[in-house]
């Protein structure tokens, strides 16, 4: 039993990891249509600067932000080249995405070398309920919350988080009343580009990272994201955490390596049925 | 008459080239006309489907695994071969039936994940030969005779070049090839004009993927050797970057976008290995490369290098006639 | 005031409007008339800023707001977030000032936007509009889709605005009779090229505009 309660929580510290890279996709996606392969890069640009950072001294704290920031400058600079240009489709932007994330690989290679680095996290482990967790864990599951809630209230109740939004709902009505829907989706890149750091921040502690981490960090939060059809935040939180939870679960029964396989079948048939249902929809319509 | 002489000129080139070619150049020339091969067939399902695969290289696996099982079993090598491509396609047709419902950028991650869970598989499953995967694949032979030295892998693999583009070549300039072009621009259109749109795309999704099928069968003879780490993720890539550049749905395009792109990457690699370079320098230059010629074609040349170069030639060429009038 | 000088705009090679030229002066409210695909929501979204010209010019004094077709709010927003991103350009974020101007928006003000009938949308439009402070209003389509008391009361708020605040009005209008009834005078626009214009008046007793505006089944 506390076994199980150990996997759950774990898992859940998985899920949140995921959770972060899967609502910048969405944030993103709601904002400019555009699917960002180069998510998972953000978070590998930020833990590679962190554990830099570290090692050259920086304290905690300050090389974490400072790594964050990178990373919502990455994700400023992938959003200029995706949709910086008029008349870009989602689909090339995609292909721009996809290509930002191979150059993205020959800058890591270059000033971080292409072996897993790490960083410390916090140290030692707690007793929760009769199980034993990483204090890692822990942050990484309260800092995910303490993100969700600022997302929420930044979407909510504030004005710049309002026309996101807005360009979101309807993208010519936010041109009709002045909102430049371009810089807006600039602003979703550079916020995917700090959530996507702030996972990689938390998950680098916790597993080594390299330059290709990133498409195993990218499929996995696009399965998230596909839960919530890429547009809806909650479902894609509850599907990063589910996803986290199964996986974890799969490693600790001794299914360790089938881990991918389980959240990429997940991922194919959550899409698979979504089709279904949508051309179900479109044939009604017509 | 130009294009007739043009291509007998090239076809007489390809044929020339194995036996000019030296021992460092024929293995590029081998593994250029393979990346054609999967090149046209990327191609034919962007231009003319127009859907994104980022998991061809998936199709080439099997393409080396089934040919290199059989062989390895018994199999007279030139029946691996032919397998090659058609369990590719089968598989295609298996997989390609509830994929192809996904559109646009859930195809392509789609596709993506489908090529994961392949290599992961093959890299645990017993008769796959796990991380390791299958060595001392037989020399390629055909009743008594076998196949020696790269010179012959080179004109098999041209051959096979050949044979993929005359079967492009057939299909786009069949009737349904004509409808595939109207379901590249709009599916609903197509779809509302009678086309059997599902059908088609699965069709050339199949084709595509027997493409590649073959690149992977003749691959696996000539290296002797396949294992999960052969078709990294990039290699997809690399397909589509060839595509992009050398314009979708254009069958020579696609060879001369797979040339371009394995030249530049020749000559870099040749660059990297001088003295004083890091030892890191031919993967950053490769990745680079990559990243740079797909970002730049997507958004400044979206037709493709080889249709921006006659567009630019043929404008050239009309322009003198304008001025007469 | 609106002033549009030789105005060509293309999509690609079909050309929406055709070297057209009207005006509208300061406090005047004038109607264009036309059939679908005339081209009168290009010139609407020109006139917005949201299409460039191809050639010619367009040019008006202050700040242009537009109505758009089909309401275009949006729909996951509250009817308050409506209005309040009306005012972006303005920096007017406190919908109270509309609320004064259509008190029925006060009410509405928690609902989400999406959920609304037909004519409250169409009302949240016009607040959003007027939360830019215009001194222009482009109106593309009042009273489509909408019963005829729903647009009386929207068409008297319209009056009322531009007659004693002097807001400059552009009605674009299928429905002919409400644009007589409003406007003194009118554009007739086909096919991307102006056929006629005038005194509302005049134009009603002219056959070509008779049968084609007022002869159909429009009420």
């Amino acid at each position: 039993m506390s076994a199980f309660l150990t996997y759950l929580l774990n898992g859940l510290a998985v899920g949140c990891a995921i959770a972060l890279i899967a609502s910048g996709l969405v944030a993103i996606h709601r904002v400019t249509g555009v699917v960002n392969f180069a998510q998972g890069t953000f978070a590998v640009v930020a833990g590679l600067c962190t554990s830099s950072l570290l090692g050259l001294g920086f304290p905690h704290g300050l090389s974490e932000l400072a790594a964050v920031l990178a990373a919502a400058v990455a994700g400023l600079l992938t959003g200029l080249a995706a949709i910086g240009k008029r008349g870009t489709t989602p689909l090339s932007a995609l292909i721009v995405t996809l290509g930002v994330g191979v150059l993205a690989y020959a800058v890591e290679i270059v000033l971080w070398g292409d072996q897993p680095r790490s960083a410390p996290g916090l140290a030692g482990s707690m007793i929760v309920a009769g199980a034993r967790i990483q204090t890692q864990h822990l942050l990484v599951i309260g800092v995910t919350t303490a993100t969700f809630v600022l997302l929420a209230l930044f979407f909510g109740r504030t004005y710049l988080g309002k026309a996101l939004t807005a360009c979101a709902s309807n993208p010519y009505a936010a041109r009709v009343v002045g909102i430049d829907v371009r810089k807006m989706g600039l602003l979703a890149f550079a916020l995917g580009g700090l959530l996507g750091g702030i996972a990689g921040v938390l998950v680098t502690p916790l597993r080594p990272i390299s330059f290709d981490t990133d498409v195993t960090l990218i499929v996995n939060g696009f399965a998230a994201a596909v839960f919530g059809a890429l547009t809806r935040p909650v479902v894609t939180l509850i599907g990063a955490l589910l996803l986290g939870v199964a996986e974890t679960m799969a490693a600790g029964y001794g299914y360790g390596s089938h881990q991918l396989e389980v959240a990429l079948g997940l991922m194919l048939v959550v899409m698979i049925v979504q089709a279904g249902r949508r051309s179900v929809i479109s044939l009604e319509s017509t | 008459m130009i294009r007739l002489v043009a291509g007998l000129l090239i076809a007489a080139v390809t044929l020339a080239l194995p036996s000019v070619l030296d021992e460092s150049a024929l293995p590029v020339y081998i593994l250029l006309g393979l990346a054609a091969m999967v090149t046209v067939g990327v191609s034919l399902l962007m231009g003319y489907a127009g859907q994104v695969s980022l998991g061809q290289g998936a199709f080439y696996a099997i393409g080396a695994y089934t040919a290199a099982l059989l062989a390895l079993n018994g199999v007279p090598p030139l029946a691996g071969l032919i397998a090659a491509p058609v369990v590719a396609a089968l598989s295609a047709l298996v997989i390609g039936t509830p994929l192809l419902r996904l559109r646009g950028h859930h195809l392509a991650f789609a596709t993506l994940a489908m090529q994961l869970i392949l290599l992961s598989l093959a890299g645990q499953l017993e008769f796959t030969g796990g991380d390791i995967g299958l060595q001392a694949i037989p020399q390629f032979s055909v009743g008594s005779w076998e196949a020696e030295g790269a010179t012959t892998y080179a004109y098999l693999t041209w051959a096979g070049v050949a044979l993929v583009m005359l079967v492009t070549h057939n299909v786009i300039t069949s009737r349904p090839g004509r409808a595939l072009r109207a379901l590249a621009t709009s599916e609903t259109a197509a779809a509302s004009s009678g086309i059997p749109v599902g059908r088609y795309k699965l069709t050339v999704f199949a084709l595509s993927a027997a493409f590649a099928g073959l690149a992977g069968g003749i691959y696996c003879f000539y290296t002797g050797y396949v294992a999960p780490g052969s078709f990294p993720v990039l290699m997809s890539i690399q397909y589509i970057v060839m595509a992009v550049v050398g314009g979708l749905g254009t069958t020579w395009g696609a060879v001369i976008g797979a040339s371009a792109i394995t030249l530049l990457l020749q000559g870099l690699n040749t660059l990297s290995s001088l003295p004083g370079m890091p030892t890191y320098a031919p993967s950053v230059f490769s990745y680079a490369v990559y990243a740079l010629v797909l970002i730049v074609v997507v958004l400044f040349l979206p037709q493709g290098l080889l249709p921006a170069v006659t567009d630019r030639l043929v404008r050239r060429r009309r322009e003198p006639s304008v001025r007469t009038r | 005031m609106i002033d549009v000088k030789d105005l060509v705009v293309s999509y690609g090679t079909a050309t929406a409007l055709d070297h057209l030229t009207l005006t509208v002066g300061r406090g005047e409210m004038v109607a264009l008339l036309g059939p679908n695909g005339a081209g009168k929501s290009t010139l609407a979204n020109t006139l917005a800023g949201l299409l460039k010209p191809t050639s010619g010019t367009v040019r008006s004094d202050g700040r242009v707001a537009l109505i758009p077709e089909g309401r275009q709010l949006f729909p996951d927003l509250s009817v308050a977030d409506n209005l309040a991103l009306g005012g972006w350009r303005s920096g007017q974020r406190d919908p109270s000032l509309v609320y004064d101007l259509l008190p029925r928006l006060a009410e509405l003000a928690g609902r989400r936007a999406g959920v609304l009938s037909g004519g409250e949308q169409q009302m949240v439009a016009f607040g959003r509009a007027m939360m830019s402070r215009p001194d222009v209003l482009v109106v593309d389509e009042l009273s489509l889709g909408l019963a005829p008391t729903v647009t009386a009361d929207l068409a008297a708020h319209l009056t009322a605005l531009n007659s004693e605040q002097g807001l400059t009005v552009l009605l674009i209008e299928q429905n002919a009779r409400l644009a007589f009834e409003l406007c003194r005078r009118a554009y007739v626009l086909e096919s991307g090229r102006l056929v006629t214009e005038g005194e509302c008046a005049v134009l009603a007793d002219d056959p070509r505009v008779a049968s084609a505006y007022l002869g159909g089944a429009i009420t």
